[in-house]
């Protein structure tokens, strides 16, 4: 359901730092936003995104986009449901399963970044 | 050491070459022919290259410190170039200096912020002037860079005022792509890595002239290539070069607004056929042909210009059959079409 594909343009010997996993239990408290290394631009509906630290570049595909486009560091993990089960036909326990594997993925990619509030 | 100088301009950047070897020369003056300027330039704001021969590399004046930081080693493709592929290198990053060695060809060690470049190239008299050529062609291509002229690797033409770019690794149609439309009239702008500038309304490419290499299998496809003398179809190592003013009416095209990107890949089939891309999936295919994130500050900006560029051009897959002599048919309406 969630794609994303990535490419290595320069393996980089950035150091893979330790980002934890999301925690299904916090899900009303945890916002996620960009790292700042990565810049990301979103064309015919799909994201590709470019971690200057590592050289690698990343795309979405259209839920992918829209996920990304919603953790700007203001919504909860709750709140980015809500939208994904709004705008795609999809079940809604399906989605949360697909917006926190994605989510996980891209904070180990350490192009997002979690907080708790 | 005596150092002979030269001097070129490269869209508004003044950029003096210094060398002690003749060898270490020519080659770079043939890259930069266009762009030959002996009137004095104002080199102090300009970039600075400078290219000497060394005997081994403990002649290399250069130590990296142990804090150095590698960022990329392999084998071929250190710097948006391909043509040198099967050379050994490394990059990396030493105080702000970026330094690519190639083992027993020599190292560059390029200043960014200082806007200089100084080469180190073993016994250069061994080794053949495109490589030389290459050495010199990155340690350019990343100073300017710095001065937002970013190179990619592709052919470019220009018809009527608009651009058409076609990137892509060897050996998937580029080359010849890129003859069939300039034996029907398009202008030439680079045979292997135009400029890009972003203009501020739009992105343009720039022209970047250099000789146009071609296999053996290349020049089987046009009969004008097949038959053309020793003086115009050059011999060469590893592949045979023209200039294209020699064979075709043609001039160098107008800096403009690309209008059209083609990937090309080879298909066995009576006729070539384009598939319009998504602009995210032309997006994926333009960054290895480009970036290369050497300096996060500038690798940010390229990335803007490059998704810029592909918001503002059609982008197709160009699934090139044996059609070859008839391409410009495919092509040449797309550039017509909302004029």
């Amino acid at each position: 359901m969630v794609e994303i594909s990535a490419t290595t343009i320069l393996s980089g010997a950035a150091e893979s730092s330790i980002h934890g996993s999301i925690d299904w239990t916090q899900l009303d408290r945890i916002v996620l936003r960009p790292s700042p290394d990565v810049q990301g631009t979103t064309m015919d509906g799909e994201t590709v995104l470019l971690d200057l630290s590592s050289g690698r570049y990343y795309t979405l595909n259209r839920l992918g986009s829209v996920i990304w486009e919603h953790c700007t560091g203001q919504n909860t993990m709750v709140d980015i449901h809500a939208v994904i089960c709004d705008r795609f036909d999809v079940a809604s326990e399906r989605a949360l399963g697909d917006l926190v594997d994605l989510a996980n993925e891209l904070v180990q990619e350490g192009l997002l970044q979690q907080e708790r509030r | 050491m005596s150092m002979a100088e030269y001097r070129y301009s490269l869209y508004g950047t003044a950029v003096r070459y210094e060398t002690d070897a003749p060898i270490l020369a020519q080659p770079v003056n043939e890259l930069l022919r266009h762009f030959r300027r002996e009137n004095a330039l104002d080199a102090d704001a300009g970039l600075a290259l400078r290219f000497y021969q060394v005997k081994d590399r403990a002649e290399i004046p250069l130590t990296i410190s142990a804090s150095a930081r590698q960022l990329a080693s392999g084998t071929g493709e250190a710097v948006g170039d391909r043509r040198a592929t099967g050379l050994p290198y490394k990059v990396s990053v030493d105080q702000g200096l970026l330094i690519a060695e190639f083992h027993e060809i020599g190292v560059l060690a390029i200043d960014g912020a200082q806007g200089r470049a100084d080469g180190y190239v073993i016994n250069p008299e061994r080794l053949p002037s495109n490589l030389i050529e290459y050495l010199f062609h990155l340690a350019l291509i990343e100073l300017l860079r710095r001065r937002d002229l970013y190179t990619i690797h592709a052919t470019a033409l220009e018809y009527n005022g608009r651009g058409v770019l076609i990137p892509g690794n060897s050996g998937r149609g580029k080359t010849t792509s890129f003859i069939s439309l300039l034996r029907s009239g398009y202008r030439y702008l680079s045979d292997d890595h135009p400029l890009l500038q972003d203009s501020g309304a739009q992105v343009e490419v720039l022209p970047f002239p250099i000789k146009i290499n071609v296999t053996d299998a290349t020049v089987q496809f046009f009969p004008e290539l097949k038959s053309a003398s020793e003086q115009v179809l050059h011999p060469g190592v590893p592949k045979r070069f023209f200039y294209a003013e020699d064979l075709y009416q043609t001039a160098v095209g107008e800096r403009c607004r690309p209008a059209l990107v083609l990937f090309p890949h080879v298909v066995d089939s009576p006729k070539s056929h384009l598939e319009l891309l998504p602009k995210s999936r032309a997006l994926e295919a333009l960054l290895p042909q480009a970036l290369l994130v050497y300096d996060q500050e500038v690798a940010r900006r390229e990335f803007k210009v490059l998704a810029k560029l592909v918001q503002q051009v059609d982008c197709y897959r160009l699934h090139f059959g044996r059609d070859i002599l008839d391409l410009p048919k495919l092509i040449t309406p797309l550039l017509e079409k909302g004029r």
